[in-house]
């Protein structure tokens, strides 16, 4: 009984440690997602979103903020972690609370993985992001410079 | 059988020791030198939630080396802070706003993928981000090792711009913040500096726009900087610099006309196009202004005096 004891801890102890390496190297999906912006992007930030489920969906959660400069094409990919339940969501608006995109069509329910956006209108935008339908999720938004 | 276990708990023990190559113990604690720490009351005028919203408003100096990539612009290593010596910087705050002056230049450097070029910057960037105690957010080697490939500009950007990232977050949750202002600031006025100097030799009307429109984050790059101004004599200089700035943008006006988005689907994806527009009214008299006290600046905070 002892010796079983002694056994357990010591297995623990392993896949503490396991766990401690893993948790501590880089994101694969944030590399992923970023490699995966396509060929003529540069990578400008993200944003890296896990949230749980709420059960009164509408706005959207996670809240952020960043320069977006006229004459320039950025692109936002959405890209979710494989055990996910809900698709990574973003909406855009402007200073005047106005949205400038969404990745969610509220009529049809499609949901976009990317969106390529030319801004004509320099300023401080608001980014918003949440898992469709409130559902709880983990995922990545990335923003890149389109080339 | 007590050897076995003893080489077990000696294995577990030595792997949870060396699993971390750049990352801190988020409990570990550094011990600041006195002058560089503040109390926190005095650091909390804004509320640490809205520096960090403020922090991530300001401009990627990636986006004006791209702008100039776009106009064409050759590169040229005269527009680099070359002069600026890591060693020569002793303070906490010449540290912190090389730091952020360096990082411009990194970004022009990896955006022009004169990556080979970078790496003394990069030994400079290494050197002072040691200086201020964050050196583990910086992966120097696998930078470095980019670098030289020049194989994957992607994967370059992505560590560089991250690594800038870690350590502001670091510096701003461990009550630092007055080193992340700094770096941030450094980072704006080298590519402030950048974008001028090239609108003198190349004048581009996108360039012009570019300049005129950073009027918009002036204030905020001024908040970021307000709470520490009467910290020290260092701190009180920048502060009167980044008015002096703001003072030649206080004419430039910004105007908008409205509509509405256009938008299409296209390879699963969205494209939307901005009808909106913003419209810079600048002087080129206002505008010499602002390349003028912009390179004093600049030239007088890399001067290794």
């Amino acid at each position: 009984m002892i010796r079983m004891k002694k056994y357990f801890i010591t297995i623990l102890l392993l896949l503490m440690a396991i766990a401690l390496v893993n948790g501590q190297s880089s994101d694969p999906l944030v590399s992923s997602c970023v490699m995966n912006a396509g060929p003529n992007t540069r990578y400008l930030k993200d944003f890296r979103i896990q949230l749980g489920k709420t059960t009164t969906p509408g706005e959207l959660r996670y809240k952020a903020q960043m320069s977006l400069w006229k004459n320039t094409t950025y692109k936002f990919s959405l890209c979710n972690s494989e055990d996910s339940k809900g698709k990574l969501i973003l909406s855009v608006k402007d200073n005047a609370n106005k949205t400038v995109i969404s990745s969610f069509d509220q009529k049809t329910g499609k949901i976009y993985p990317y969106i390529t956006f030319t801004c004509n209108k320099s300023g401080i935008y608001h980014l918003n992001f949440d898992f469709a339908n409130g559902q709880s999720g983990s995922g990545v938004g990335v923003v890149s410079m389109v080339r | 059988m007590m050897k076995g276990k003893i080489f077990i708990l000696t294995s577990v023990i030595l792997l949870v020791c060396f699993s971390c190559r750049n990352s801190a113990s988020k409990t570990s604690e550094f011990v600041f030198p006195e002058s560089d720490s503040i109390p926190v009351g005095e650091a909390e005028k804004l509320s640490s939630e809205a520096i960090e919203e403020i922090s991530k408003n300001i401009t990627s100096p990636v986006e004006i080396a791209n702008l100039l990539q776009t106009m064409s612009v050759p590169y040229s290593p005269d527009y680099l802070a070359s002069s600026l010596d890591a060693n020569r910087q002793t303070t906490a705050f010449d540290k912190a706003l090389t730091l952020g002056i360096l990082g411009a230049d990194l970004g022009y450097l990896n955006i022009y993928e004169k990556t080979g070029s970078s790496i003394d910057i990069l030994s400079s960037i290494r050197k002072l981000a040691e200086g201020i105690r964050v050196g583990q957010y910086f992966d120097f080697e696998t930078i470095k090792r980019l670098s030289l490939n020049r194989s994957n500009l992607d994967s370059l950007l992505f560590l560089s711009i991250d690594s800038y990232t870690q350590i502001d977050k670091y510096l701003r949750d461990n009550d630092r913040g007055q080193l992340s202002s700094l770096m941030i600031i450094g980072v704006w006025l080298e590519a402030q500096y950048l974008a001028t100097q090239v609108m003198k030799e190349y004048p581009d009307p996108m360039l012009r726009d570019r300049i005129g429109e950073q009027k918009i984050i002036l204030n905020d790059l001024i908040m970021l900087a307000s709470p520490y101004c009467t910290n020290d004599t260092e701190f009180n200089s920048l502060c009167r610099d980044l008015q002096e700035i703001k003072d030649k943008y206080r004419d430039v006006k910004i105007t908008y006309t409205l509509g509405e988005p256009v938008t299409e689907e296209k390879d699963g994806g969205l494209v939307v196009s901005q009808t909106e527009t913003s419209n810079v009214d600048m002087t080129e008299e206002q505008l010499n202004g602002i390349i003028e006290v912009t390179k004093n600046i600049r030239d007088k905070l890399i001067s290794n005096d």
